[in-house]
């Protein structure tokens, strides 16, 4: 069935080139507004060059990004970005680095008090809110993250293996309560990650990349029922079939 | 079972073991200093510590002990307020603008190595015999410690605090308010912390500028009347200051970067 949601983010002929390097090659696609499209690729593949384009962090050699048929404008689109490494505010507490974006985007303060009481909520913070992040195990630091980036409502949500560090459990975890503030939020959610089971238990589609220079090898539907089932037949079967596209050995 | 001597043992041992060092030092100073030649040389211990309570009621030279320390702190206090704020504002601009940094970084790594000491002279010609000449030479025992540390803290932020903000939609005045300047502090702190032992070391160079009182004038007056017990309490009031002094700015820091000493749960 086509997807008849509108267009939220166009790419256009991304190109990163590093001096002689050529990182991304030509690489063209939309994203649907409130899709939640994962992109994996082999290691070293140029994934986070390919985010850090698309956000402006490094400026693309080639090629045009739109959201919302605009030219990429951080200030003027929201879009939260979620690393790898914690990105928590050291000298902030927990209930202050929910605050953080808000404030920064000039929220008036009531609004934002009773946004941070929302998302302290919802990620199960309450209890900790005063606590400082050396105090935080790791899923709580990416939870305080999480809750961040989702209480400043943003239209696209980019993810770089955001549990890349965490281990099996508290990955799954946090990766049903992602699901659930991506239902709840109607969030657009890029993700990437070079773990395939993850991206088939999240995305609504799989972008497959190819390794360096980075060009998209092709593009997977994934329309497997949600709560998915990672023992499922047809879990395992589209499983089995992105591993099949990105085996480089 | 451990008694209850033994476990107090065992809790104070090292403040123990510090008071018996202590203990031992001064016991063999003063065997030293009253029953061999080195006596002529080192007044003994005793005595040391007798005139530096005794100076706290009889004045050396015109003032009593307060006063002196009072009036090196007083020195000291201006030359390092100066001293934060130019050395916090010199060392941000060096770590955040690489014009900044090409220009003034040069100039500041050819005078750092400047002993505070050998600016005597020029500071007597510029700035006369009376304080300022002495806050300048202060100044320049604080300055560089301070700079060079805020200009590591601001070039030693981390990347992905940035990007994350920056990600958020941080103009770069928002940035260097609420990112590079926070993360900066615990090592504006460290500097602050060596710069306010060396200003107060530093003193005792700054009153060998004409003066009639202060702990460093009490060592240099010693010195030329050959009073050697004047100089070792002289001495021993900038250590004690000295030690204060540190430990005052470590509390601080304790208490302005609470979230860099937390425990984990």
């Amino acid at each position: 069935m086509e997807d008849k949601r509108e267009i939220k983010v166009k790419v256009m002929n991304l190109t990163k080139q590093f001096d002689e390097l050529l990182v991304l090659d030509d690489i063209s696609f939309d994203v649907k507004k409130g899709e939640f499209l994962c992109i994996v690729g082999p290691t070293g593949c140029g994934k986070t060059t390919f985010l850090n384009s698309l956000t402006k962090l490094y400026q693309p050699t080639k090629g045009e990004i739109l959201i919302n048929n605009e030219p990429v404008d951080l200030k003027k689109h929201s879009i939260a970005y979620i690393f790898q490494e914690y990105s928590t505010m050291p000298w902030l507490t927990v209930e202050e680095n929910i605050r953080f974006g808000l404030s920064i985007k000039h929220m008036p303060k009531e609004l934002a008090d009773q946004k941070v009481e929302e998302y302290l909520e919802v990620v199960g913070l309450t209890k900790y809110r005063k606590y400082y992040p050396d105090q935080l195990s790791a899923s709580m630091l990416q939870r305080v993250v999480i809750a961040r980036a989702f209480a400043t409502e943003p239209e696209l949500l980019l993810m770089d293996e955001p549990y890349g560090q965490l281990d099996i459990e508290l990955r799954f975890k946090l990766e049903d309560e992602l699901l659930n503030l991506w239902k709840r939020n109607g969030t657009t959610v890029i993700f990437i990650t070079h773990n395939i089971e993850e991206a088939v238990y999240l995305g609504e589609r799989i972008l497959v990349l190819t390794n360096k220079p980075t060009k998209i090898k092709t593009e997977i539907k994934n329309d497997l029922p949600r709560p998915r089932d990672i023992v499922s037949e047809d879990f395992v079967n589209l499983r089995n079939e992105v591993t099949d596209l990105i085996k480089w050995w | 079972m451990e008694s209850k001597t033994s476990r107090f043992m065992r809790k104070n041992m090292a403040a123990f073991m510090t008071i018996v060092a202590f203990m031992s030092l001064l016991l063999v100073w003063e065997l030293v200093a009253r029953f061999t030649n080195a006596g002529m040389f080192l007044p003994p211990a005793s005595e040391i510590i007798s005139k530096f309570v005794e100076s706290f009621t009889v004045p050396i030279g015109k003032h009593r002990m307060l006063v002196h320390i009072g009036v090196s702190l007083y020195r000291v206090g201006v030359a390092f307020i100066f001293a934060t704020i130019a050395g916090i504002f010199l060392g941000v601009s060096m770590g955040y603008s690489k014009t900044v940094e090409a220009i003034i970084k040069p100039i500041f790594e050819f005078i750092r190595p400047i002993p505070p000491l050998a600016w005597i002279p020029m500071s007597i010609l510029w700035f006369g015999l009376g304080d300022q000449s002495k806050f300048f030479i202060i100044f320049l025992g604080c300055f560089c410690f301070i700079t060079v540390n805020t200009y590591d803290g601001t070039k030693n932020v981390d990347h992905v605090l940035l990007g994350a903000a920056r990600m958020l939609g941080a103009s770069e005045r928002q940035v260097f308010f609420r990112v590079v300047l926070p993360s900066s502090i615990p090592y504006i702190f460290a500097g602050l912390q060596i710069a306010i032992t060396a200003g107060w070391s530093a003193v005792v160079g700054a009153e060998m500028v004409r003066s009639d009182e202060g702990v460093g004038w009490l060592i240099v007056m010693g010195m030329t009347n050959g009073n050697t017990v004047q100089i070792m309490v002289g001495m021993l009031a900038i250590g004690i200051v000295g030690y204060i002094l540190a430990t005052a700015m470590a509390k601080l820091e304790g208490r302005l970067c609470i979230w860099n000493q937390q425990q984990g749960i």
